[in-house]
């Protein structure tokens, strides 16, 4: 799970552009949106299509989003469970 | 109607972006394709807006940052940009991305920042400013075509004060592709030594000029547009100085009252007779400045050209560097630039005191 989501904060990083960031900038239980790392809407798409690039997963309810993305750890444990074996 | 130039900003392959500064510092650039110097752009934007701008949308928001700032406007009545391609770049690369994953998984910040129109919707946003936002792309129009519309909101009363720029960014794959359309030299040039090449073709470059017009005379103005024309492809010479003397007269003007000429010379031997035409018959002996090889050439210089014609305005001196002829005006009062992309759009701006 802790080199899944080492994998995790470099892929957000380059993914979503954050300029002046570093993995360990980033803690595995801080929220990713609002006071967390201040993700918005716009990355919560691209965040989507990471998920769906790279570990073949697609969110079928967009509702659940809120549940998947509220850290780095919510994040890979439902990569974990869902990934395909 | 007369709109007067509130503040001005500017991004260009020179240090332009201060306006305590005139080309104190002269950036030459031994390629054929040259880019924009940058500023510090973290100076002007918040680095988590930052991170989702690309290299064009940070030129534009921060020119438009300056000129704002340099006229004391917070919120502008109106924002209206000209582009002739927008984000080349992001275009390439939102295309890219459609062609290597098959029209699916398309991430949403590649479209937003490939859209013409996004500069002009990223300065509403950084501003929070509701008010009219428009974008025109009109190839080499395009920056005129904005500033027309400007000054149509100013005469009908719509604002009090518009924000307009003109820009365009290169890329490699841009260059390579109109190259093939023998844009540019083919023989690497010095961009100081552009006119005296005497080969075919320009060299490219890319900026974005930024001016707050406003309807109201104030102590701290740059001056003052007074008029512009667009024409497209003239059929002869004696039109096109038939058309420049009819622009003058309906400003109750002579060529007599034109302090300095400052034209687009772009160092391409098949277009430039067409401005020395203009100074030998319309304007024999006066003085007279180009800019091209500052910014290079693209389809809204124009803007660059203003933006030069208003710091010459403001300075009342013309730099060494911007000189085509070696007479120097006295008092500067009234400046004509005369523009045109490859002899196809051609454009009359005049500006004064």
């Amino acid at each position: 799970m802790e080199a899944l989501i080492e994998k995790l904060k470099k892929e957000i990083i380059e993914a979503l552009n954050l300029e002046d960031i570093e993995p360990e900038d980033i803690k595995a239980d801080d929220p990713l949106f609002g006071d967390g790392l201040g993700l918005d809407s716009i990355d919560a798409l691209e965040l989507i299509v990471l998920l769906e690039k790279s570990y073949g997963i697609k969110i079928e309810d967009p509702k659940d989003g809120k549940k998947i993305f509220y850290s780095l750890r919510t994040m890979a444990e439902y990569i974990s469970s869902h990934q395909k074996k | 109607m007369h709109a007067y130039i509130k503040g001005i900003g500017y991004l260009s392959p020179q240090p332009t972006w201060d306006n305590s500064l005139f080309l104190e510092a002269v950036k030459s650039h031994h390629v054929n394709n040259m880019y924009c110097l940058a500023p510090d752009y973290k100076q002007y934007i918040r680095p988590i807006a930052l991170r989702r701008m690309s290299r064009l949308i940070r030129m534009g928001l921060t020119s438009a940052l300056i000129s704002l700032q340099d006229a004391g406007i917070d919120k502008p009545g109106a924002i209206v940009t000209g582009t002739g391609m927008g984000c080349v770049e992001d275009t390439e690369n939102f295309l890219t991305s459609v062609a290597a994953n098959k029209e699916e998984m398309l991430t949403p910040t590649a479209f937003i920042r490939s859209t013409h129109n996004t500069v002009g919707a990223h300065i509403a946003v950084h501003l929070k400013c509701h008010a009219y936002n428009f974008t025109y792309v009109h190839r080499g129009f395009s920056f005129e075509s904005a500033l027309a519309d400007g000054r149509l909101l100013l005469a009908e009363n719509a604002a009090d004060d518009v924000l307009v720029g003109g820009l365009d960014e290169t890329s490699e794959h841009h260059y390579i592709i109109t190259g093939r359309l023998n844009y540019w030299k083919v023989k690497k040039t010095h961009n100081l030594e552009l006119l005296s090449s005497k080969t075919p073709g320009s060299i490219a470059g890319e900026g974005a000029a930024f001016f707050v017009l406003g309807k109201v005379p104030g102590v701290n103005d740059y001056g003052k547009l007074l008029d512009l024309d667009m024409f497209a492809r003239p059929e002869s010479e004696e039109i096109l100085h038939s058309r420049i003397l009819t622009f003058l007269q309906g400003n109750a003007m002579q060529a007599s009252d034109i302090d300095l000429l400052l034209m687009g010379y772009s160092g391409d031997v098949k277009f430039d007779p067409l401005y020395e035409g203009v100074s030998e018959k319309i304007f024999p002996g006066k003085p007279e400045a180009y800019f091209k090889h500052l910014s290079g050439e693209y389809h809204t210089s124009s803007a660059a050209g203003l933006w030069y014609g208003t710091r010459i305005l403001q300075m009342q001196y013309v730099p060494e560097v911007l000189m085509k002829s070696t007479t120097s005006p006295g008092k500067i009062n009234n400046i004509l630039i005369y523009n045109n992309f490859r002899n196809e759009q051609h454009s009359l701006m005049l500006i004064s005191t």
